[in-house]
């Protein structure tokens, strides 16, 4: 087990938000902040007390890639989840890991922990 | 006297006729005693200035002496008289052609009295060389007068013309047909609809293109088609192309994006193939290209189509594999969280149907509820009350709220207003619309239910509610359980869906 992490989750598909709580929740982590559209996932990556971050690249049609922008600024490390797969990603943001939906809970963990 | 005689005389049987080449010579051997002219010696002057004339022409002469017509030619008649030369000679000309005998006796009637003839491409079948052919011919006919001033033969100029006259046959046909095959040519590109164009031997210049109304016009000659027609960033992708065709003197073949009539951007399949002179160069290029902009458009609609649908059905995947997860979490009762899942799954596809119907754009919020409802409400009307303003969702909130209304609706059968026979669920919203921007108050109130007694732990279903479609709503979402019955409020603010 990671040291307990504070995490934000932004995912914009309700059951599997959930899911990605009770999974973390379940690894000994806090989700501190649940965000599930672009809005409220910017103001909660500028202001929650966190040390780690779950996105989902695309929030109801949105990409969530300015939530990563705040993120990266604030040194707060994240992984991006999607069911596109990688072809998802924006190339300024390939660097950066992608779970790819649906995953598992050890899929979460490996990712916190080469990321974290 | 006698001296001078006999020197006339042999004079003249070592003089007459005078050179007059092969036929001079044949001439001078002929045994003309056995026609009707007699021995040559005895010829009147007359015969002998005219058979000089004959001889001495470079035109095809024949004279036809006598009421017999016999025959007196030159070379040049020789060689159009064929193999029937030598035989000709002295012969009479009814016999030597005839093939054509009652032209030659017009000829002789009219000439012997006096009269002339003249065709002009006189068209006649002769049997020169063993073999019908048809030959043309300008002949001309004049009488030649004997010692007493009157006809006594007929001096012909005959020259072929069949070679000009055939000339111009072949020119005639082949000029019909240029003139058919630019008539088809025409047609083609009336009849088609693509836009027809001719480019330079290297494409530097378009010579012409007729855009069809899907692209402009190029009248004259233009070297700025290139920039008229293509993008830039589509230039150097036809130039390659472009060259590899010239190169290999073969078609060219790209589909490409282009500049259409109105500015906007359209497809194209356009083909050229190049015209190459005898010597193998290439004199232009004739191309056609068709508007292809209506199936590209599909294409890549389809392609779209196919993407979202992919990323919905990995959504749907990860949704079902959320909802299993949560539903057999801690459970005691196996039978019973199996029976759960499936519930949620076939909510999960009644939202899922309800958005297909939609167009996955958006969805009534009245819809969603009732097809959420719809399986677990009892028969009569007045246990469930569904009532508020219009109210459009998104697809994605709509299916949120699907899923949230299946939890309270089992909840209500297993426990609540619907667990007994005459509890009943109301279901009723308002919208208010402030300098803010518009709120959504929505209450679900259970009556006449068993008695609540709150749970002790909180399960998936109240999570789902509370903490999902908050956060879904971007709102607040609370659930009460007064002993009257179950209660759930929403207040959360209203986004236009397509923005949502």
């Amino acid at each position: 087990m990671t040291k307990p992490l504070r995490i934000l989750v932004v995912e914009d598909e309700m059951t599997i938000a959930l899911l990605i709580e009770d999974m973390l929740t379940d690894m000994g982590h806090e989700v501190v902040a649940l965000a599930m559209r672009l809005k409220p996932a910017l103001e909660q990556a500028e202001v929650a007390d966190i040390d780690f971050a779950i996105l989902d690249i695309n929030l109801d049609g949105s990409p969530s890639f300015p939530v990563a922008d705040v993120l990266m600024r604030r040194g707060v490390p994240f992984t991006f989840a999607s069911g596109y797969g990688s072809t998802g990603l924006d190339p300024a943001y390939k660097q950066h890991r992608v779970v790819r939906k649906p995953f598992q809970a050890q899929d979460l963990e490996r990712a916190i922990e080469q990321t974290a | 006297m006698d001296g001078e005689r006999a020197n006339e005389a042999a004079a003249h049987a070592v003089a007459f006729p005078v050179g007059g080449g092969e036929l001079g010579e044949l001439i001078r051997n002929y045994d003309w005693a056995s026609t009707s002219l007699g021995p040559i010696e005895s010829w009147p002057q007359s015969l002998r200035t005219a058979t000089d004339i004959v001889l001495q022409s470079p035109l095809p002469l024949v004279m036809l002496w006598g009421s017999d017509g016999i025959m007196i030619y030159n070379d040049p008649y020789s060689v159009f008289a064929g193999q029937r030369h030598p035989q000709l000679l002295g012969s009479k000309v009814l016999e030597g052609w005839v093939e054509v005998a009652d032209f030659n006796a017009e000829v002789m009637r009219v000439g012997l009295a006096g009269g002339t003839l003249s065709f002009k491409d006189q068209e006649l079948t002769l049997y020169r060389n063993n073999r019908p052919e048809q030959v043309w011919m300008d002949l001309n006919y004049s009488p030649v007068m004997d010692e007493s001033g009157k006809p006594a033969g007929v001096l012909a100029i005959v020259v072929e013309t069949t070679a000009v006259i055939e000339a111009d046959s072949r020119r005639a046909i082949a000029e019909a047909k240029v003139r058919e095959s630019e008539e088809r040519f025409r047609a083609l590109v009336n009849a088609t609809s693509d836009v027809v164009y001719r480019m330079s031997p290297d494409w530097t210049e378009m010579r012409a293109l007729d855009g069809r109304g899907f692209l402009t016009d190029t009248a004259s000659p233009s070297v700025a088609w290139l920039d008229e027609y293509l993008f830039d960033d589509e230039q150097t992708t036809v130039l390659q192309v472009v060259k590899q065709a010239i190169e290999a003197k073969d078609v060219f073949q790209l589909e490409h994006r282009l500049r259409r009539a109105d500015g906007s951007a359209g497809w194209t399949l356009s083909r050229a193939i190049p015209l190459l002179a005898e010597d193998g160069e290439i004199i232009e290029w004739f191309g056609a290209a068709s508007d292809v902009t209506a199936r590209h458009e599909a294409e890549e609609h389809l392609r779209l189509v196919i993407n979202e649908l992919n990323h919905r059905v990995k959504n749907n995947l990860a949704i079902i594999q959320a909802i299993g997860a949560q539903t057999f979490r801690n459970v005691d009762d196996l039978t019973k969280a199996q029976a759960n899942f499936v519930a949620r799954i076939q909510a999960l596809a009644k939202a899922n149907d309800l958005l297909t119907n939609e167009h996955w754009v958006d969805a009534s919020m009245q819809v969603a509820i009732e097809t959420a409802l719809q399986p677990h409400r009892p028969d009569d009307p007045s246990r469930c009350l569904v009532e508020g303003p219009s109210v459009r969702l998104s697809a994605k909130t709509a299916l949120s709220l699907s899923m949230a209304f299946h939890e309270l609706a089992t909840n209500a059968v297993k426990y609540g207003a619907w667990a007994n026979d005459a509890g009943k669920v109301s279901v009723t919203w308002r919208v208010d619309v402030s300098d803010t921007g518009r709120q959504l108050h929505l209450e679900w109130r259970e009556t006449g239910g068993p008695p609540v007694v709150s749970p002790q732990r909180r399960g998936f279903g109240s999570r789902l509610i509370e903490r999902g479609l908050a956060a879904e709503l971007e709102g607040q979402v609370k659930m009460t359980f007064e002993p009257e019955g179950v209660a759930c409020h929403v207040d959360a603010p209203l986004r236009a869906p397509d923005n949502g």
